[in-house]
């Protein structure tokens, strides 16, 4: 898997080159700002790149700006959004574009190496990784009333997993599962946010994450 | 506050020279005559339509009228308080709206002091400030005259102000020398025709004695609005350093232990380094922390007090810089935390600017004024008004309603003298 990443800081970025490489990862190009994050995606073609969310000159959302940029001059690049605190309004921004090969992950859960390369693999092959602070966000957002409050307590954890990005396999293994038991609560799931039923993970992400969008801003 | 920040700053301007500060005065009056002969000429349009107002209440149509005459006086003399404001040091606040209908606007000292200043601006001010443009205008014209004068038809060859009628090379260059003359005497006279001209206005639209309090409050929500910009500015500056110092440090380090845990796994030897690096990553994050601890607030303020604050920073400082506090009592933690900014601030300029031998800081406190002068024996020519350094200080002063006098000759010495209300 070739990868280009983009993050000013010095140390964090020669970090998760490291940890990268380690894992027999090719990092073709790291860069520090979102000029030269396009011009090296242009140049190399990678398969994923990986993004900051502040970056110079005005440190507020020039990654987000060069991650949409990217999708948009790479159709199938995958690309997986770090920062240092997620806001669920960056999510919508980089969804508007569709849910397919995207990430946006809190730059700590690099650290937790199996599940942060379990996220990059996801991504590259076609799949979505939201963080689950994300999606914590739109669910205590959500209002009384909505559908949400019809679900079980378990059904809400497969929901909140689904919304992350999750495979049923992937799901299953988390909650200590069968896959059959997961299908089916995403079933229940559906039925009760009537939503329309969809085994394509990045499908389901946006319906589920436009879901909790929605109970949330209604008052 | 402003007032003696102004003050200190003309000084500063002239850097080079008694010359060329002269000719900006020069310049400067020219300006304020032209400008008050504006005004001046609002003045007394309005002035004539107050006596028209008043004509026309004999046949009672102007009774309709008489609510416009202290509306059309104010927007006059808020000009006037614009340009003098503008022209400093001394700033003339705006005085809103005036009430509705002529007998409470009437009852208004504020209103009373506007028209006696109409009426001797509309009069005096702008004749005033003709008399000095024309005599600045003359000089330049008569200065010249002999490069001119034979373009002119013969008949036509008699400047004004001049007694005698050209005929020849001679009586041009004497017109040039009587010009010479003239602008000799509008550089001696002009800029305090000029101040003349602003004289009444000065004293008539600033608010009256008895009226100070509103001039007060007017001046409170300026320096809350610069409390509440220092402290949006402060928040933003820690968010910053916080956001892009210890907490990508910290995501360093959970980064590389993350790593380390699989290096483990597979390749042991390279996880040592791996440790290494995330320690070193551990402890840079502590170091920003305690820098922005430190510029958050400083603990040593806390233990030792201002007189221990203020020593600290005069050793660290590379001039040598003798201090001298005599602070009884401890004020306010905002007062003492910014003259240790203040101080902070100074000495590094002086480090890093002035080349000077010695500095000194003495803080006295009198009642319930703490005054605080940083001194150094520097080159001088300290911007007042430049760098980022003292405009944030600046803006902390403000905020606690205290003065900033920044005097910085070229040549030096540079003087900052600060003045802190410390009974907060």
């Amino acid at each position: 898997m070739r990868i280009v990443t983009a993050e000013d800081d010095f140390l964090l970025r020669e970090g998760v080159a490291l940890l990268l490489r380690a894992e027999s990862l090719d990092v073709v190009a790291t860069t520090e700002n979102a000029e030269a994050f396009l011009a090296a995606v242009d140049e190399h073609e990678p398969d994923v790149a990986i993004v900051d969310v502040r970056m110079p000159p005005t440190h507020t959302d020039e990654g987000i700006k060069a991650a949409v940029e990217a999708r948009r001059r790479h159709p199938g690049l995958a690309v997986l959004v770090l920062s240092a605190y997620v806001e669920q309004s960056f999510a919508n921004e980089l969804l508007a574009s569709g849910a397919e090969r995207l990430g946006y992950l809190l730059k700590e859960r690099v650290g937790r190496v199996e599940q942060f390369l379990d996220a990059l693999y996801r991504v590259a092959e076609g799949g979505t990784a939201i963080d689950p602070d994300v999606v914590t966000q739109l669910l205590t957002r959500s209002r009384p009333g909505s559908g949400l409050e019809r679900l079980t307590a378990r059904e809400r954890d497969v929901l909140a997993l689904m919304a992350e990005g999750l495979g049923n396999a992937a799901i299953a293994e988390r909650l200590v599962v069968t896959e059959g038991a997961v299908h089916k609560h995403i079933r229940n799931i559906f039925a009760k946010l009537d939503l329309a039923p969809t085994d394509r993970a990045d499908r389901r992400v946006a319906a589920v994450l436009r879901y909790l969008d929605e109970t949330g801003q209604r008052v | 506050m402003t007032v003696s920040e102004r003050r200190a700053a003309a000084p500063a301007r002239g850097r080079r020279g008694p010359l060329v500060r002269r000719a900006r005065a020069v310049f400067d009056a020219v300006e304020h005559l032209a400008g008050g002969v504006g005004t001046g000429v609002l003045a007394l349009a309005a002035l004539a339509w107050l006596l028209l107002v008043g004509l026309l209440c004999l046949t009672g149509v102007g009774l309709l009228l008489t609510r416009t005459v202290p509306r059309v006086v104010r927007i006059v003399a808020e000009r006037e308080r614009g340009r003098l404001s503008r022209w400093g040091p001394d700033e003339l606040f705006g005085a809103g709206r005036p009430a509705d209908g002529l007998r409470p606007a009437l009852a208004d000292p504020v209103v009373r002091r506007e028209l006696r200043w109409l009426a001797v601006h509309a009069t005096f001010g702008w004749i005033v400030g003709l008399i000095g443009l024309t005599f600045a205008l003359h000089a330049v014209q008569d200065m010249t005259y002999p490069a001119w004068w034979r373009i002119l038809p013969p008949d036509e060859a008699t400047p004004t102000l001049v007694p005698w009628t050209v005929q020849s090379e001679r009586d041009a260059v004497g017109v040039a020398i009587f010009g010479a003359g003239l602008a000799v005497l509008f550089v001696a006279v002009g800029p305090a025709l000029a101040r003349l001209q602003a004289w009444p206005g000065r004293r008539l639209l600033a608010p009256p004695a008895d009226m100070d309090l509103s001039l007060r409050i007017a001046q409170l929500s300026a320096t809350r609005a610069a409390a509440l910009d220092a402290h949006a500015t402060e928040l933003r500056r820690i968010e910053r350093s916080l956001h892009d110092g210890a907490q990508n440090r910290l995501v360093a380090v959970t980064v590389l232990l993350g790593a380390t845990r699989r290096a483990l796994a597979r390749d042991p030897a390279k996880a040592e380094g791996m440790l290494e690096q995330a320690q070193d990553a551990a402890e840079q994050a502590l170091a920003e922390l305690r820098t922005v601890v430190r510029s958050i607030l400083p603990p040593v303020l806390e233990g030792r007090g201002l007189a221990g604050a203020l020593s600290g920073l005069a050793a660290d400082c590379a001039v040598p810089c003798d201090v001298d506090v005599d602070v009884p009592g401890r004020c306010a933690v905002s007062v003492e935390a910014t003259a240790y900014f203040v101080t902070a601030e100074a000495l590094t300029n002086i480090a890093k600017h002035s080349r000077a031998r010695r500095a000194s800081v003495t803080a006295r406190r009198d009642a319930d004024v703490l005054t605080l002068r940083i001194e150094d024996d520097g080159v001088g020519g300290a911007d007042g008004r430049g760098g980022t350094g003292l405009s944030g200080i600046r803006s902390r002063i403000a905020a606690l309603d205290g003065r900033l006098a920044v005097t910085s000759p070229p040549g030096g010495p540079t003087i900052i003298e600060v003045e802190l209300p410390c009974g907060l």
